[in-house]
């Protein structure tokens, strides 16, 4: 009875009704990224009474977060978003299962999430992330509702749903690292946000209902400050979709630069590749690992500026390193990365990719 | 032929320009891509999507759109 008073509005839809409503219990959504687009779609998909709600997110809310994810308040400042985030949501709607999960969809950990799940919406706002998210949708065979901003713009579609297009059949491969900027490097207009984060939650809940005309095999484009909304229309590439379920396992992408925290692991990093190592520990701490010919933290800021190779800082745990990169980052240095994996692993590592 | 070009996300910074009109006589979507680059450099980096009257097209596709959509990916969330 509470459920019919509750869901009223939805259930007096004839395209919805009990029947319908009792979908929307049923379904399971994986929101990934509880940012600019995932905190307005976790508002509605929590209010529309989606049965189980995952909420992934590694970020601490931080004040210039505000402006657009709403979900916070300043109460929420340097708490996690995910854990953040169920709080408020239980409120609004106690009957809905919310599982918080604070770390970050990486390969060793995103099948095991996903599964879980029928539909993963995207609000991530990195391609590390993204492409991640496609590949593991192609291999369980889970829906994917696809979210991106630029400024005053968006795109939405849904990937994967009823054997169409994946996110790769768009965008085969990534651009170089650093050309396409995201929200925290070039800004976006709060509410623009807002209208994709709902734009997607509209799709999920379309794709549970069976409803309407769902944006499979379709871009949706929308420029919020001339109005101009357009569809575009978007074939399957078979080749790409066979890439990934001959390979059996999501497929990195290379520039990890694209990863927004500037944090590394030692799994997507290739042996071929050219890296300079930077030891941010103090010399007395062991394990050494001088077979990967590590630079010294205090090593010439010239020396990593002129850098072509990508620079990683490693630590014990990961924790100075990462201070140290932000530091790099300040003095303008770009290609630096903190590595997530401490000395320890890092030193295995070395040894099983020079043998 | 008489093209109208549309630009989508960054592609307006780097060609200062939201649209444009073009005449010009090229068999596929990937001379036009070709003949854009040289236009505007800059647009090599970005791996953008064209699409002609609505439809994504890859490039070995033959040019006979009226209106070109010119579409960078987009990362922020």
């Amino acid at each position: 009875m509470i459920m019919e008073t509750r869901y009223q509005r939805h259930i007096q839809l004839n395209e919805v009704g009990t029947e319908g409503q009792l979908k929307i219990k049923k379904a399971k959504v994986l929101v990934v990224g509880a940012g600019g687009l995932g905190c307005p779609a976790l508002q509605y998909l929590t209010g529309a009474g989606v049965g189980v709600i995952g909420i992934m997110d590694p970020d601490m809310v931080s004040i210039s977060n505000l402006q657009r994810q709403i979900l916070f308040n300043e109460n929420d400042l340097g708490k996690n978003k995910a854990l953040s985030a169920k709080e408020h949501l239980q409120k609004l709607n106690s009957k809905v299962e919310l599982k918080a999960f604070p770390i970050a969809l990486n390969h060793d950990n995103a099948a095991e999430y996903i599964v879980k799940f029928d539909i993963v919406l995207d609000g991530t706002d990195n391609f590390y992330t993204r492409y991640l998210i496609s590949d593991q949708c192609i291999l369980h065979n889970k829906v994917m509702i696809y979210g991106a901003l630029y400024k005053f713009e968006g795109q939405v579609s849904v990937f994967n749903y009823q054997n169409g297009p994946s996110y790769r059949c768009l965008f085969p491969s990534p651009p170089e690292a650093g050309i396409i900027p995201n929200c925290s490097e070039i800004g976006v207009l709060g509410v623009v946000s807002g209208i994709i984060g709902i734009y997607q939650a509209t799709e999920t809940i379309k794709v549970i209902l069976e409803l309407g005309t769902i944006l499979n095999g379709k871009l949706l484009c929308i420029n919020l400050l001339n109005h101009q909304s357009t569809i575009l229309t978007l074939e399957k590439n078979q080749k790409e979709i066979d890439q990934i379920n001959t390979h059996g396992t999501a497929i990195p992408i290379k520039n990890v630069d694209c990863f927004v925290d500037f944090e590394l692991s030692l799994n997507q990093l290739s042996s071929k590749e050219k890296i300079k190592w930077i030891d941010v520990r103090e010399h007395d701490e062991l394990p050494r690992v001088n077979h990967l010919n590590p630079l010294s933290h205090t090593v010439s800021l010239d020396l990593l500026l002129n850098s072509k190779d990508k620079i990683i800082a490693f630590c014990k745990t990961g924790t100075r390193s990462k201070v140290f990169v932000q530091k790099m980052k300040n003095k303008g240095i770009k290609n630096c990365f903190s590595l997530k994996e401490g000395a320890e692993e890092l030193k295995k590592w070395g040894l099983k990719t020079q043998n | 032929m008489e093209i109208k070009l549309r630009y989508f996300g960054q592609l307006q910074e780097l060609t200062g320009k939201s649209e444009e009109v073009f005449t010009v006589s090229l068999d596929t979507v990937g001379a036009l891509r070709q003949y854009l680059i040289e236009r505007y450099p800059k647009l090599d980096e970005l791996n953008f999507k064209m699409a002609q009257d609505n439809k994504i097209n890859s490039d070995s596709s033959p040019l006979n759109g009226s209106l070109i959509d010119l579409l960078p990916p987009f990362s922020g969330g």
